[in-house]
């Protein structure tokens, strides 16, 4: 998948002030890997996102490449764009299987 | 989830009362002795525009009979424009095809219709208006023609418990996407008419049972139920967001005026969303606190059930009791 686009049927949303309490406790060097901060709604399912999945997430505008959305992780992290691309490749394809995701 | 607000910074769905007037004086009605001043349409729009601020994905416009506010269709292709999901339920007796193509129009993604008997005259008799049932079906019928999502709501009572799954057959018949199975609330003319209509304990429970088994050999229809007191049943392995009540956590009432009430059938007010903040009202309700953190008391202590039904609908037990932590008088435990 080129320029992943989101699946216009899930709704969802950005808990913002979940989401700046995770970032907090990511800068006090807490693991918030199991935290969400994106919440999907899909037949009346929710699903949630981490930190990291919700930023790929906001990403996928239909617009955004692969490459482009790995650059902006590594910038917003400030590591190299080759250490999130294979991760966010699989986070990816993860959600195009599940449908959450369609090419843009 | 120990507070739904750990994640929730707003409700999924206000469910949104925009007039208590209506054309029909329903047998179970919790509203129909209500009183409320109306807001204008540039307040109602007002409001609108905290739900997008604050993120709320889904209105649903009840009532009082939506159809009767003119504005209705502006209101919603306002809300539509600004991207909430927005839906209402209706009697039905205001929707004629031309209605139907305005709701379209509007950008409503699901129109619910009442209908609570497949035999016109017992839907005509509780909904106490002759012709109510054709008028209904017809509804259901333009929604179909103009390519609308159509939901149908039946409130369970003594009237169609034993005949429910005629109203299967009759949604099946008009294109139905959804059927809503709704539990009796005892609240406003529904507690007047509390010993006529609604079930024993035991009735409910035999209910439920059955009409679980009826949902997991349907696959044509989608069929929901709203009962929290259906989580004590071990036949009941749906996955929910929250435990118990979904009123105060993953929904929110609004009045006419803008007050905010937890839920339609509980009035409460927790505060107005024109003129307080709508976080602080979120966040630091005392009343949507309590509802959100039950404790339990009478036979719900000690039960096993308590971790999955909370104590059931929290608007039964508090138009009975007074009291939220009270169990749900539908309750067979």
């Amino acid at each position: 998948m080129n320029k992943p686009l989101r699946n216009p049927e899930i709704v969802w949303r950005v808990e913002k002030r979940r989401q700046a309490e995770v970032l907090k406790a990511l800068e006090a060097g807490q693991d918030v890997d199991d935290s969400g901060t994106v919440i999907l709604l899909q037949s009346g399912m929710m699903h949630q996102l981490n930190l990291v999945g919700g930023l790929i997430w906001q990403q996928c505008d239909g617009e955004q490449t692969l490459a482009a959305i790995a650059g902006g992780l590594a910038k917003e992290f400030s590591v190299e764009q080759t250490d999130v691309e294979s991760d966010v490749a699989e986070f990816v394809n993860d959600l195009t299987m599940r449908g959450w995701l369609i090419n843009g | 989830m120990a507070d739904v607000t750990e994640i929730f910074s707003a409700p999924l769905t206000f469910n949104w009362t925009l007039s208590y007037r209506c054309n029909f004086v329903c047998e179970h009605c919790y509203s129909r002795d209500e009183e409320c001043p109306e807001l204008e349409t540039q307040d109602i729009k007002r409001i609108v525009d905290v739900l997008v601020e604050q993120q709320v994905p889904f209105i649903n416009f009840g009532g009082g009979e939506p159809l009767i506010r003119k504005d209705l269709y502006e209101v919603a292709e306002y809300a539509t424009k600004r991207g909430l999901n927005v839906s209402m339920n209706t009697n039905g007796w205001l929707l004629d095809d031309a209605a139907a193509q305005r709701l379209k129009d509007a950008g409503f993604k699901s129109v619910g219709i009442s209908i609570d008997s497949s035999e016109a005259s017992l839907h005509d008799a509780f909904r106490n208006m002759p012709g109510s049932y054709e008028k209904a079906v017809r509804g259901l019928d333009a929604l179909r023609k103009v390519g609308l999502k159509s939901t149908m709501s039946s409130v369970i009572s003594r009237i169609n418990y034993q005949a429910y799954r005629e109203l299967l057959d009759l949604a099946r018949k008009h294109g139905v996407d959804q059927l809503y199975l709704h539990n009796f609330k005892c609240s406003g003319r529904g507690l007047k008419n509390r010993e006529e209509l609604d079930l024993s304990p035991e009735e409910w429970q035999a209910f439920y049972i059955e009409a679980l088994t009826v949902k997991r050999q349907t696959d044509d229809l989608k069929i929901s139920f709203d009962d929290p007191v259906i989580a004590s049943l071990p036949e009941y392995q749906e996955k929910t967001m929250v435990k118990g009540s979904s009123c105060g956590k993953l929904s929110l009432h609004l009045r006419p005026n803008g007050d905010i009430t937890p839920c339609g059938f509980i009035p409460v007010v927790v505060g107005n969303i024109l003129t307080e903040d709508f976080e602080t009202i979120w966040f630091d309700s005392p009343v949507l606190k309590a509802m959100r953190a039950k404790e339990a008391t009478g036979k719900c202590s000690g039960c096993s059930a308590f971790d999955d039904c909370q104590g059931g609908c929290t608007a039964r037990a508090f138009a009975t009791t007074g009291d939220f932590n009270q169990p749900d008088p539908h309750c067979w435990k």
